[in-house]
């Protein structure tokens, strides 16, 4: 047998697939090659092969321009806010599948409302509260703290809705049957459920990962101090600053430096993220 | 049909995405800190000159003034971050936010702090007042109603550029009428490079550098005033027309670089830098933005926008732009901010600014000093002319801003007629002149 | 018993999110739709009540229809270009082979690249100097006087502009609705496409007549965050062109971000948002309406 062959593709087919391959494929080779291009390579020969590998655009970007700090920052970010998000998102999906309560659809659906709201309309509010909401004598403006709860926030309405649905696929009986032989609802939902949706939990945090490791503009507002900016507020800056200086090669490997990350993130889980894909569409 | 959630849950990622994007660079602005008299948040846009300078000004001050702090931080979007702290009213104590942020609209909601009283207070040196110190018409691009809310600190000189070694290379004249421009283009085109090229990007350079200049040159001085105070009719005046036709002469004649209505500042000023172009309208920061990156061996002189034959402008007219610092009303420590200001606007802190920025400062007598070579021209030019003006109307009325941004991106593109052209900006003036909310201002000479 | 600390439990479970999401969410909206009826310049606490005005305002700006109809063109053309490829590469690729899940995962990764990496990627891909299309079409010399000006700006041009952002746009896209109607073709029964096989209904005509009608309800899906995507256009944009040249880019959100943050018109802008999100709500309604049943008269 053979897969590929078996969809009876004719050529033309596959000259589309190829073709189409290429389009969306070229753009991305070109930024890797014209981060390892001279500056006048990049102007002379758009189209060519590096003659030597420039990996000094990569330094320049990384050390001169501090993307290296950011990157730190970024981290930091991302990961405290999945640590704190997947189990209250994952405690709330839980409810709304399987505990329904008068009101429980319109509370759901409120998460759905709230995030088509053009993002940036709430910042003026929302800079208002952080800088009210105090810590001690420091408020939570312009602190990894603040950022990570407000991107808690904001991430919950996505991660919510996954985990419902997948939350809904469990089989009722197990449940039913632990409630059966004693265990309380805290001890089903941990020992339990939770771990039955561990896929769910895993596509949640890869793509709660890259939609964090990606944001933009709500960190822009709200951490503004050097100190605690982000890679996508260090990369717009490099970008900025480095256009002011028209060096090429840095920028690219700067769009480079954001890219990799979530290439290789993406690269490892592509196959999980598919199949949950494909199995949550086939039971929807 | 059962939603697929996972399916929207992604989809709405996806949105979420293109929602959550928002442009910009990043700055640094951190609340005000604890308001014990000492400490100074100092925020300044970050573009050409950096903020090195006023961050070592800030060291040194406070190694003379024992126990205060001075932070000084920047970005060159750095509006975007000072918007909602000015709102939050936590601004910092003293800033340049950038050509980005709505001067007017602070100053209008009582959000600037007037210096009146303390330019009457001693200089930094204790020499006279320190409102003496000012270049008093610079100074006064900043007054409203009679109170003094912006501070001028450098400012530039607006005009054209060109390569002098290319020019004698070739037995080039700089062009000094439109006439003798035309006559030269072509033999620029002959010589393999375009004669003229621009910022497409930001449509306000050719505004400054091509519409400005020959509207005063066809009408006079007045033309301009009148259309900045937003006289009826002056927008569409036949200065402007001619003036737009003049650069619709240029465009039809393909005297400008193929491709410059897509090229950014930075992009448009290498071309030049690298000979692909002959001429480039822009300000005297050219220098210092292109510093890192300029080829080796490129040169740049300044040169006179070339007048309208036959004009009754007066051909010396120069054109000024200042870059203003204010003190927030609700800012912490005013007197400390007053007194740094004092400190940086000093005649020898001002003279270090020229050297070391190459630009000039609005300190009287800072300009004293060996001028960076590249300034010398530029200041030749503006010591001998009768006629200094400057462009506020983009900052008074930001929506004519606009609009003649748009417009002048439109009629270099080849898509609106001149007639289009200055119908549009006196349209966009008639809205402005309607809106009763937006206080007026005149401009005269 | 089953209900024993039900009412408890949900309440414990719920609080978190729900405090965190009204808190940080839905208050800062509730107080930018209090806005929307204000003047204000979101640059001081000074505000005044001016009712509907912003409304009015806006229905009487040619700018706001203006960058609507742009919203609309890259609904239209884009969301039919993504349409008509996702559908295409979906049923192109049929199948589990390894390779085939190679490619969809390629397909995707766009999708799922930061916004600012792809509008700056291919704002250098148009670049006038050092872009790959306008050096593809070739760098004449310049031309003689009086010759027609070669442009070779496309972002820069009025005509070309708007097209360019509709490609970027179908280009970040698309993957994510290759994957959905992949999803949409595995749903169909394995009999259904055998069968089709057997009777040698081929190519177009086997993906008319199978493939599609059950791609119906898959497809009314992705039409609906076509619209959202389309509709809520921002970032892309606001990176490549800002909305120029000349407004020819325009869409809502860009204009909203040049009413609050240009002219600082805070009031209006959030006016802009309700327009903005009444029309993304209101097209979807209607969309998910007009296609209630699919072709064949099931409803979906």
């Amino acid at each position: 047998m053979n897969a590929i062959f078996r969809g009876a593709k004719s050529a033309a087919t596959w000259a589309i697939l190829i073709a189409f391959t290429l389009i969306v494929v070229v753009p991305l080779i070109w930024m890797i090659l014209s981060s390892l291009k001279s500056g006048s390579e990049i102007f002379e020969s758009p189209w060519g092969l590096p003659k030597a590998l420039h990996f000094e655009n990569f330094t320049h970007a990384w050390k001169t321009a501090g993307i290296a700090h950011y990157f730190v920052n970024s981290l930091i970010v991302s990961i405290a806010t999945l640590i704190v998000l997947i189990p209250i998102g994952a405690m709330a999906a839980y409810i709304f599948a399987r505990y329904p309560f008068p009101g429980s659809n319109l509370l759901f659906g409120s998460f759905l409302g709230g995030m088509m709201f053009p993002q940036f309309l709430t910042i003026v509010p929302l800079f208002f509260l952080m800088n009210s909401l105090k810590l001690g004598s420091y408020s939570l403006y312009d602190t990894k703290l603040g950022l990570t709860i407000i991107y808690v926030a904001y991430s919950l309405p996505f991660t919510v809705f996954v985990l419902k649905g997948f939350f809904e696929t469990l089989p009722k009986d197990l449940d039913e049957a632990a409630m059966i032989d004693g265990a309380s609802h805290s001890n089903v939902f941990w020992k339990v459920m939770l771990p039955l949706a561990k896929p769910g939990l895993i596509v949640v945090g890869i793509f709660n990962g890259i939609g964090l490791w990606n944001e933009y503009s709500l960190a822009l507002v709200l951490v503004p101090s050097e100190e605690n900016r982000t890679l996508p507020l260090g990369i717009a800056n490099l970008v900025m600053v480095e256009h002011y200086n028209s060096d090429w090669g840095a920028l690219f490997a700067a769009l480079v430096i954001v890219m990799i990350p979530v290439l290789i993130v993406y690269w490892i889980f592509r196959e999980k993220i598919h199949e949950t894909m494909l199995a949550g569409a086939i039971k929807g | 049909m059962k939603t697929n959630l996972l399916a929207l849950g992604l989809a709405l990622f996806g949105a979420g995405a293109i929602l959550g994007g928002c442009s910009g660079g990043s700055g640094n602005a951190t609340p005000a800190g604890g308001g014990n008299g000492k400490d100074l948040d100092v925020v300044s846009f970050q573009g050409g000159f950096g903020i090195d300078f006023f961050q070592q000004a800030a060291k040194e001050y406070e190694a003379k003034h024992a126990g205060t702090h001075i932070k000084v931080t920047g970005g060159p979007r750095v509006w975007e971050q000072l918007r909602p702290r000015f709102a939050s009213g936590n601004p910092p104590s003293l800033t340049w936010p950038g050509w980005g942020m709505d001067y007017w609209a602070l100053i209008y909601d009582n959000q600037v702090f007037a210096l009146n009283d303390a330019l009457k207070t001693p200089a930094y040196d204790g020499k006279g007042t320190w409102g003496d110190t000012f270049d008093p018409s610079l100074l006064k691009l900043g007054e409203y109603q009679g109170k003094q809310y912006e501070l001028p600190y450098h400012y530039n000189i607006m005009g054209w550029w060109f390569n002098p070694d290319v020019f004698a290379k070739h037995g080039w004249a700089v062009p000094k009428t439109f006439n003798e421009l035309l006559a030269l283009a072509p033999k620029i085109k002959a010589a393999g490079m375009a004669p003229i090229t621009y910022q497409g990007q930001y449509p306000d350079y050719t505004i400054k550098g091509f519409l400005f200049p020959w509207v005063i040159s066809v009408g006079g001085i007045k033309a301009a005033d009148d259309a900045q105070s937003l006289v009826p009719g002056a927008w569409k005046s036949d200065a402007f027309l001619q003036a737009a036709k003049m650069i619709k002469q240029l465009r039809d004649a393909g005297f400008f670089e193929d491709g410059a209505s897509g090229l950014s500042h930075t992009e448009s000023q290498t071309d030049f830098l690298q000979g692909k172009a002959a001429m480039i309208p822009c300000g005297t920061w050219l220098e210092s933005e292109m510093r890192k990156t300029m080829p080796a061996g490129a040169k740049m002189q300044f040169m006179m926008p070339p007048v309208a034959d036959g004009g009754k402008g007066d051909p010396s007219a120069i054109m000024i732009g200042i870059e203003p610092w204010i003190i927030p009303a609700g800012g912490s420590n005013h007197e400390l901010a007053i007194d740094f200001y004092k400190y940086m606007t000093s005649v020898d802190k001002a003279k270090q600014f020229v050297t070391e920025c190459g630009t000039l400062t609005a300190i009287k007598g800072s300009d004293q000093v060996k001028l960076p070579p590249v300034l010398e021209e530029p200041v030749k030019f503006y010591r001998a002319s009768k006629t200094v003006y400057s462009i506020q109307f983009d900052t008074w009325y930001s929506t004519l801003g606009t609009e003649s941004k748009n417009a002048m991106a439109a009629l270099l593109n080849g898509s609106v007629t001149p007639e289009e052209f200055v119908n549009r900006l006196e349209a966009a003036a008639e809205k402005v002149r309607q809106d009763k909310s937006k206080p007026a201002h005149t401009m005269t000479h | 018993m089953r209900n024993r600390g039900r009412t408890a439990f949900i309440i414990t479970y719920l609080a978190p999110a729900v405090f965190l999401y009204a808190l940080f969410v839905i208050w800062p909206v509730i107080q930018a739709v209090g806005f929307s009826f204000y003047k204000w310049s979101g640059l001081s606490s000074n505000k005044t009540f001016v009712g509907f005005d912003n409304f009015k305002s806006l229905f009487h700006d040619s700018v706001f229809w203006q960058a609507l109809l742009h919203n609309a063109e890259i609904f239209i053309i884009g969301g039919f270009a993504i349409l008509v490829i996702g559908i295409g590469i979906a049923h192109a690729m049929q199948g589990e082979g390894r390779f085939t899940k190679a490619l969809r995962s390629v397909y995707l990764f766009p999708n799922i690249m930061s916004l600012v990496v792809v509008a700056l990627l291919w704002q250098f891909i148009y670049h006038p100097r050092i872009g790959i299309i306008s050096s593809l079409l070739g760098k004449p010399a310049p031309s003689k006087p009086g010759a027609p000006v070669v442009e070779l700006s496309i972002l820069g041009n009025g005509d070309k502009a708007l097209p360019a952002v509709i490609i970027t746009f179908v280009w970040f896209a698309v993957g994510f609705y290759i994957m959905l109607f992949s999803a949409g073709i595995r749903q169909i029964p394995q009999e259904v496409a055998e069968a089709s096989k057997l009777d040698g209904a081929e190519g177009f005509f086997r993906f008319r007549k199978v493939t599609l009608p059950l791609l119906w309800s898959v497809g009314r899906i992705a039409v609906i965050y076509i619209v959202i995507n389309a509709l809520n256009v921002f970032a892309l944009v606001f990176l490549m062109t800002q909305g120029g040249p000349d407004r020819k880019t325009e869409v809502m959100l860009t204009y909203l971000y040049e009413q609050a943050f240009v002219n600082s018109d805070y009031g209006l802008a959030t006016a802009l948002a309700i327009a903005n999100f009444v029309v993304v709500m209101g097209v979807s309604g209607i969309i998910m309406r007009l296609t209630r049943k699919d072709p064949s008269g099931v409803p979906a």
